[in-house]
């Protein structure tokens, strides 16, 4: 594998783990603008339960050890923050995530505002299997009924609740491992790196996940996966695309294109890329026990 | 007195901030939806007016040199900035908004104008960069640096004018909310969508209304900001935007005059901390006393709402 | 066992200083099929809202099956044996048709190993099929790529009853079932619920359809402002004068199933 296709493929789990990770908890409708902030705590604290300065712990303790120290954080601050709705939740959770760097950026033991080193490597041989592994989670998690609750709750939270969902816990517990699935994403980012600041975690990162995500659709566990990839790897093979053929300007502009298919995917189909009909209709036949029975109420009002 | 020097530098940034924070608000407090379109908007006046100063617009150049001759270029500056946000926020008006009927009325619908309002963002810092380049562009003040000082503070002409005018225009926004014909529709939108409609409040006339307001307190901001610190680029937005969106929320969102008294005190704040304790320490106090104020009490530090909640 | 499944004892509920159910008592029997009629505006939905947990109640019990429900939080009463319909249909637009009786389900499938069930990625597993049998039994197709709301009006009606049976009610909450039906649908409903009702569920069922009432139900109460005025057999209801005051120039519907009887 050539050295420029392997980075790409770095980038494109990252993304995709990452996106799960704010995937979970907007299936149920909660907007998470604070991705960089979970990111961080888990990229510091691997680095720290792996550091020589810190707690020495091999990565394959560590990096698990930092999902379970950010998984606690998240369900602690879930309580306060899914108290508020909307706009205010993206509010909050963007203020979240400014925190969390505002404390990374003091910490001198973990390197403060100049970065941190990090040592142990994770290679592509480490960083695929994983993205393999939680992009599996994910579709369990969403074939189960705590996942039909979720996409439940983001429909009618009133109605959920009146057929026995346990609306809070749905949310805390999507919140809360939607957080540690971003906290794995973060180590993996400072393994494959071998160094972090907190400054790479800012809020253009939030917002680019969150647009994954939105983008991909949130009905379905193939969204993020089909956000991020397009994400990933349009741009970049827009630009290879537009180089080798000579076309600057496409390269150049090829952001201003990207920006526009955004716009217009919000016009045209709002709900993201892969909506639940579109996946029932790709799927049709495979999983289909028999045809819909011929209903001779179809032509009432 | 160096730190009362340092006040008056956080007054006049916060100057900077407060329409900005406005815009926010305004946006939020009717429509219910964050708009990052307005550091956009914001960036790309503040470029359009270093470049009509400059005489590096990709066209019209000659003809505005023509016209306003080099001595008077910032007056087209401030006239193109103006005509093209205005004419941009109708655009965007289209393609956020209009298009975006909640259809089920499910948790995520409210994020469909966010998403494209990003989309936005991108098209506009990606359209600078590839026009002007990422580096940052510098302008000549066509106003020199004119100071004058009481005792040992210095004070700048162009900043002191361009507080006063952030204000004088902020306040007449509110009055024009209070008693005027446009703004009580607006505020009746904000606060009972349903029944405004019932009340035969034009809605679809009255959205792009807001959407050119604020829009043109962005163009403002972005002009003032240009001819304040000279300096200017693609990412500027996201800077002000940050702070902005931080003084809308001590100010309660929706809250026209909480988002002013916000903006000045987050300006202030910043240049403070950045005085007393260094830029990046300041974050984690600003930014905690924010997300306690959204969690515990969204209304913010006033607790009383001028413009409603609403969406329609 | 308790004659009356459902005992409601002086319940109150005002919304900002406005009484809105204002000491209403009355039980309904258990195996019956009981409706709650009134003008508009009586607090028919309101009762549905409280005995579901939807709003506290201010004063008065509400009893279920012998069973004091009146703390019970609202995701909980739906265990009691208690399911309902709702007068504008609230099915879910993003869930499939099949999904949405699951999660009618989710009553008996509150235990963490049923949370964790894969029930998307194992086609035939016994909820799912649980479902489908529900569906097919009330003659509803399971529509696979299709937007729920999408779908006709009586398809989702149907749809909503069956999703409020497969949570094994004792007590079926109906709100308005019959509203926007034509004739056919409205008997392929009446079938429905005689079906359910035969099974040994309980009905309590709000409806302004004066003609379904009368096939459907055996006993019959009516609201009021918030006051109960009258309890009794649907024979009893058109003699009651405080019933006919109540309805006649105020409810067409009423009075024009009044002339035809």
């Amino acid at each position: 594998m050539s050295g420029y296709i392997e980075a790409q493929l770095i980038i494109l789990c990252l993304s995709i783990i990452y996106a799960y990770g704010i995937f979970l908890p907007a299936a149920s409708g909660q907007l998470n603008l604070g991705a960089a902030g979970f990111i961080t705590l888990g990229a510091y604290a691997s680095a720290w339960f792996n550091a020589s300065t810190g707690a020495e712990l091999p990565m394959w303790l560590s990096i698990p050890l930092a999902m379970i120290f950010t998984g606690i954080i998240a369900f602690a601050i879930s309580f306060p923050i899914l108290r508020t709705r909307g706009v205010y939740m993206v509010l909050a959770t963007f203020a979240f995530a400014e925190v969390v760097s505002g404390v990374a950026i003091n910490l001198e033991f973990v390197g403060g505002a100049a970065g941190f080193p990090v040592d142990d490597h994770a290679d592509v041989t480490v960083i695929v299997p994983v993205t393999i592994a939680v992009i599996l989670f994910s579709f369990y998690f969403m074939s189960t009924r705590l996942g039909l609750s979720l996409r439940s709750i983001h429909d009618d939270e009133s109605v959920a609740t009146l057929f026995g969902v346990n609306v809070r816990t749905s949310k805390v517990v999507a919140f809360t491992v939607g957080a540690m699935l971003m906290s794995l994403g973060g180590s993996l980012y400072g393994h494959h790196y071998n160094y972090i600041e907190a400054q790479t975690f800012n809020v253009l990162l939030s917002i680019y996940i969150l647009l994954y995500v939105l983008m991909g659709g949130t009905q379905t566990a193939w969204g993020p996966l089909i956000g991020a990839t397009f994400f990933a790897v349009v741009p970049e093979a827009l630009r290879e695309i537009a180089e080798s053929a000579g076309l600057k300007w496409l390269a150049e502009g090829r952001f201003i294109l990207f920006g526009v298919f955004i716009v217009l995917l919000m016009v045209f189909r709002s709900e993201g890329v892969m909506t639940r009909t579109l996946q029932d209709r790709l799927g049709g036949g495979l999983f289909r026990r028999k045809k819909p029975i011929a209903d001779d109420m179809a032509g009432g009002s | 007195m160096l730190i009362i020097q340092q006040l008056v530098n956080g007054l006049m940034l916060g100057g900077v901030y407060v329409m900005v924070a406005v815009a926010f608000t305004l946006i939020i407090g009717m429509l219910n939806f964050l708009n990052f379109t307005i550091p956009a908007l914001f960036m790309f006046a503040a470029v359009l007016m270093y470049a009509t100063m400059m005489g590096h617009l990709p066209f019209g150049n000659d003809l505005i040199l023509s016209v306003f001759g080099t001595e008077y270029r910032w007056v087209a500056g401030i006239i193109v900035a103006l005509v093209v946000i205005a004419l941009v926020s109708l655009v965007i008006e289209r393609f956020t908004y209009r298009y975006m009927k909640a259809k089920y009325g499910d948790a995520t619908e409210h994020a469909l104008p966010l998403v494209s309002s990003l989309g936005f963002l991108i098209i506009f810092e990606h359209l600078v960069v590839s026009t002007w380049g990422s580096d940052p562009l510098t302008a000549t003040s066509p106003f020199g640096q004119g100071t004058f000082s009481i005792d040992t503070i210095i004070f700048s002409v162009p900043q002191i004018v361009s507080l006063v005018l952030s204000l004088v225009v902020v306040v007449m926004l509110s009055v024009m909310l209070k008693a005027t014909k446009l703004g009580r529709a607006l505020r009746a939108i904000a606060e009972r969508p349903d029944t405004a409609i019932l009340m035969g409040v034009e809605v679809s006339r009255i959205v792009p209304v807001v959407y050119v307001i604020t829009g043109l307190l962005c163009a403002v901001s972005g002009i003032l900001f240009t001819i304040n610190y000279a300096t200017v680029d693609a990412y500027v937005g996201d800077t002000v935007a940050t702070v902005a969106i931080a003084g809308m929320v001590l100010g309660g969102l929706g809250n026209v005059w909480g988002a002013i008294i916000g903006g000045l005190f987050i300006g202030m704040l910043e240049v403070m901390s950045i005085y007393i304790v260094g830029a990046d320490f300041a974050k984690l106090p600003i930014w905690g006393l924010l997300l306690v104020l959204l969690v515990f009490k969204p209304t913010g530090l006033f607790g009383h709402t001028l413009i409603g909640k609403g969406k329609f | 066992m308790t004659e009356h499944l459902l005992e409601i004892a002086g319940m109150h509920k005002s919304f900002g200083g406005l009484k809105v159910i204002d000491d209403v008592s009355f039980n309904v029997r258990r195996g019956g099929r009981t409706a709650l009629i009134g003008p508009n505006g009586a607090g028919k939905t309101t009762i549905f809202n409280l005995l579901t947990g939807v709003y506290p109640i201010d004063a008065g019990t509400i009893t279920v099956d012998g069973q004091d429900i009146t703390d019970v939080p609202p995701q909980d009463r739906v265990t009691v044996g208690m399911s309902r319909s709702f007068q504008n249909i609230r099915l879910m637009p993003h869930l499939s048709t099949v999904e949405n009786v699951m999660l009618g389900q989710h009553a008996r499938a509150r235990k963490l190993g049923d949370l964790l069930f894969p029930l998307g990625m194992l086609p035939r597993n016994r909820w799912r099929q649980a479902a489908e049998e529900a569906l097919e039994n009330a003659g509803v197709g399971t529509y696979p790529g299709e937007i729920v709301s999408n779908l006709p009006y009586g398809v989702q009606k149907r749809i909503e009853v069956v999703r409020a049976m497969v949570s094994d009610p004792k007590l079926l909450l109906l709100d308005e079932p019959a509203a926007g039906l034509n004739k056919t649908e409205t008997n392929q409903l009446q079938e429905l619920l005689e079906r359910v009702s035969d099974q040994g569920v309980t009905i309590l069922v709000v409806e302004h359809d004066m003609q379904f009432v009368r096939d459907l139900c055996d006993y019959i109460v009516v609201l009021n402002f918030g006051r109960k005025i009258f309890e009794g057999t649907p024979d009893e209801v058109h003699k009651d004068p405080a019933v006919l005051e109540a309805y006649l120039g105020t409810d067409e519907d009423a009075a024009e199933a009044e002339n035809a009887s």
